[in-house]
């Protein structure tokens, strides 16, 4: 029995692991970073899966899961020597309709995203997910007016780091 | 175009952009430990509770305990002592409980609300012990001015020499610089061992509370 689960919780997370490495992606701004995240998560991932009832959509799960413990269970692990950042490596921004104002505009922000506080990444990263205001209130627990707003400010906050 | 809405499109174009990790490298994560706050606040907390425990016990067997026997006390040790694994009893059940009900499936103020809880449970207790002490310190120390022949014997020499006021401020003095060293030292190691732990969670704590004024 426990070993079927183990099966099929990684058959899962196998599927859906894009949405850890977004989450990883957003808070971490090295490769030893994001892979110590990924693994706290999906540890956290599989200690609350036997209570996973199978109501609510797997990914929309991992979602509360992810961001829970990027924002208050995780600890920043300190064998963490390697600086190299991601946009040096993996995740180069690739503007298909090779546009340089808007690679260079799009650099800075995910630059600017770097420097919002962890409830703020949190907001922008559901609201990137395509995420619903009724969504963000929920995994985060506040109320849907006051999202919004949140969420408005940050816009704001981005739009002057761009345009000082 | 809203900027947030530019990244937005880059963001979901991106999807394959990322590692993929094979199910077997998946099914090694699994098998490892966690090292969640939650995991390291059990643990302190735990090692509190055998401290405080382990304290009481020690100081059981010692020669100033066997000494203070001798003075058929019992009946203001005993019920201090009662008072004190009762209290210790209740502060486990409500450290475990408030424990249990932390989920990490829970919204994120919830869980951060718990964890806080939880935290605060053991804080109480420490502060209860640290009551305790003064307490007992000093309830001990009012009957060895009562019985201890020894201090009898140098409370008798000091009224005849006109300074009883000035023995009594010393030792009560003196006590109470011990006392407050002793607590000095566990608030700064608290403050210290729960500052790291505890920081980031306190501010992203505090940032969401800011959102629903």
């Amino acid at each position: 029995m426990n070993k079927e689960l183990e099966h099929n919780f990684v058959e899962l997370l196998e599927k859906h692991q894009n949405i850890i490495h977004k989450v990883c992606r957003i808070y971490t701004n090295n490769y030893d970073a994001h892979n110590d995240l990924f693994q706290e998560i999906t540890i956290q991932l599989w200690r609350a899966y036997p209570k996973f009832r199978g109501d609510s959509k797997f990914s929309t799960w991992m979602y509360r899961v992810g961001l829970n413990t990027a924002i208050t269970l995780y600890r920043k692990s300190k064998r963490r020597i390697s600086t190299q950042s991601y946009d040096e490596v993996q995740f180069k921004i690739k503007a298909e309709d090779y546009d340089d104002t808007e690679e260079q505009q799009l650099k800075l922000l995910y630059k600017a995203v770097h420097h919002l506080n962890d409830i703020e990444k949190a907001l922008v990263f559901l609201y990137l997910e395509d995420k619903n205001y009724k969504e963000i209130s929920e995994t985060m627990g506040i109320s849907e007016v006051n999202a919004r707003v949140k969420m408005n400010r940050i816009k704001t906050k981005l739009k002057t780091i761009l345009n000082p | 175009m809203d900027e947030l809405e530019l990244l937005k499109k880059d963001w979901q174009k991106n999807n394959k952009d990322y590692p993929k990790l094979s199910y077997n490298d998946i099914y090694k994560m699994i098998l490892k430990k966690s090292s969640s706050i939650v995991k390291w606040i059990f643990v302190i907390s735990l090692l509190e509770f055998v401290f405080w425990g382990f304290i009481s016990f020690a100081v059981k067997d010692t020669e100033v305990m066997e000494r203070f026997e001798s003075y058929n006390a019992e009946n203001i040790m005993t019920p201090l002592t009662i008072v004190g694994y009762a209290i210790l009893a209740y502060f486990f059940y409500r450290f475990f409980m408030n424990y249990r009900t932390i989920s990490v499936t829970d919204n994120a103020k919830i869980l951060m609300e718990n964890i806080l809880k939880t935290r605060r449970t053991v804080k109480q207790y420490v502060a209860f012990n640290l009551i305790f002490l003064f307490i007992s310190t000093f309830v001990v120390l009012g009957i060895q001015f009562k019985k201890d022949d020894q201090i009898v014997s140098i409370i008798d020499n000091a009224a005849t020499n006109g300074e009883l006021f000035k023995f009594y401020a010393v030792t009560i003095l003196v006590t109470l610089l011990v006392l407050v060293a002793i607590t000095l030292i566990f608030l700064g190691f608290y403050y210290l061992i729960y500052g790291i732990l505890l920081k980031r969670l306190n501010k992203n704590y505090r940032e969401l509370k800011k959102l629903e004024v």
